[in-house]
């Protein structure tokens, strides 16, 4: 996941993109175990107390699907990462991570990119696949399943793995994730 | 192309005088072979109509696409052929009919939904170009010559099982054994020369596609827009995933056999590309 950190910097040194200040972690809820029950409070615990607290702020919210998000929001955008990072490994640790389905970066385009082939504003995901250990651009273009743009993920997927990060080779694997709360 | 049909053709001739004189019953089996291709040459629109699940509809349904089509047939100087709609994500278009006068152009949702209105045009434009180029009549000889083959070949494989059925039991099984071989061997450079064939064809029309349109670049970047690699970008949700174990889906191409589809394998689309980019860049430097 630390490649997305390194892709980023690339790329905003370039001039071609802004990350927003959110990134959410959605895995599978299973309601009656203990470190759910209180999960306000251990994410409290791993996020603020003792070594490497951050200031990234954090919301729980549940989809209609029996998925659980954690949405997080920090300015930097490395923090917002190692965050992310740190939610990400409490879950899997107390919660089994085959429960962790993905970590998803918001990004947006700003002025010409790549010989103008993305807008200016044009709004991506980067979600991270915890089982597969890579990312995928994301660009949906409406609420249901299947609304995405998917000449512009692709190119995006070449530019992305040509500036370093680590893009899941297998297209097939680049599932949508609609309605994202944030 | 004039030399690949030639081959195809001299392969054939070669053939028939070999099982003359081997003593087959040519006739027989030229004879149904041919109505079996005649009836699928005659009925391709119902039968690709039927197979696809292609639907025709009217200026009214689809008026803008209707009117791309006008005016892309009336820049090849042919009757407004009969426009189809598949209802399916996967982008494609073919073409099928055995002249301009029977003539069908049929586009997917998916294709639709994709590309803009200067790519859909590149691309009906190429499949008008097949219609103009009269390939699917080019089609239908060759693959009569690979079906005869097939056929042979089938006959031939039953008739060694079973040395003759009922009683008809000679002493020639070594001669059989010769002409399965030969026909096996006649069958496949026949089925690489219609491969060529086809290719040909195939640069053929996005190069009248290119004229028509002065336009190289719009069927490039729409074969690139929607390439295979991209279609294979899914429309499932990661969600469903947890209920559900990650298949591999691998988009069923649609197949439309008599027809002539956008995506064939032959020749390969990179090539395609290539070609198309480097007419553009001719044309744009009048260099032709």
């Amino acid at each position: 996941m630390s490649t997305v950190i390194k892709t980023e910097a690339k790329l905003q040194s370039l001039g071609e993109i802004t990350p927003s200040r959110r990134a959410g972690v959605i895995y599978k809820n299973n309601a009656d175990n203990a470190f759910q029950s209180d999960i306000k409070n251990e994410l409290n615990e791993v996020l603020y107390l003792g070594e490497g607290a951050t200031k990234t702020a954090f919301e729980i919210e549940d989809d209609d699907r029996g998925m659980r998000w954690i949405v997080l929001e920090d300015g930097n955008f490395g923090d917002l990462v190692s965050s992310v990072y740190t939610v990400g490994n409490a879950i899997g640790m107390n919660d089994g991570a085959d429960n962790l389905l993905a970590a998803v970066f918001e990004l947006y385009f700003t002025g010409t990119v790549e010989d103008n082939t993305y807008r200016s504003g044009l709004r991506t995901y980067w979600i991270y696949r915890y089982d597969r250990k890579a990312f995928y651009p994301f660009v949906p273009t409406g609420e249901s399943e299947g609304d995405r743009d998917r000449p512009t993920e692709a190119r995006l997927g070449q530019d992305l793995r040509k500036h370093g990060l680590a893009v899941e080779k297998s297209l097939t694997e680049w599932m949508g994730l609609w309605g994202i709360p944030f | 192309m004039y030399f690949t049909m030639f081959m195809l053709g001299f392969l054939y001739a070669v053939f028939a005088l070999f099982l003359m004189a081997a003593g087959m019953q040519l006739m027989f089996v030229g004879g149904i072979v041919g109505i079996m291709v005649v009836v699928q040459y005659y009925m391709s629109e119902k039968l690709i109509l039927m197979s696809t699940g292609a639907k025709t509809v009217t200026a009214e349904q689809q008026p803008a696409l209707h009117k791309m089509v006008k005016l892309l047939a009336d820049r090849y100087e042919m009757p407004m052929p009969k426009v189809a709609v598949i209802d399916t994500p996967i982008p494609n278009a073919f073409a099928t009919g055995r002249n301009p006068k029977n003539a069908l152009v049929a586009v997917t949702t998916g294709i639709q939904q994709r590309l803009n209105e200067r790519e859909l045009q590149a691309v009906i434009g190429h499949e008008l170009a097949h219609v103009a180029n009269r390939d699917m009549r080019v089609l239908a000889i060759a693959n009569f010559l690979v079906t005869v083959t097939s056929f042979l070949m089938t006959m031939l494989f039953w008739n060694m099982l079973f040395g003759g059925m009922g009683g008809r039991r000679n002493n020639n099984g070594g001669g059989v054994m010769m002409v399965y071989l030969v026909t096996m061997i006649v069958y496949f450079i026949g089925q690489l020369l219609v491969l060529a064939l086809t290719r040909y064809r195939e640069y053929g029309a996005d190069h009248t596609g290119a004229e028509i349109s002065g336009d190289p670049g719009a069927l490039a970047d729409a074969l690139e827009k929607i390439s295979g690699t991209v279609a294979n970008i899914p429309d499932k949700d990661l969600r469903k995933l947890q209920t559900a174990s990650a298949f591999l889906i691998i988009p069923a191409a649609l197949k439309g056999e008599g027809s002539m589809n956008l995506f064939s394998t032959h020749p390969p689309l990179q090539e395609r590309v290539k070609r198309l980019r480097e007419l553009e860049q001719r044309m744009r430097y009048g260099l032709r």
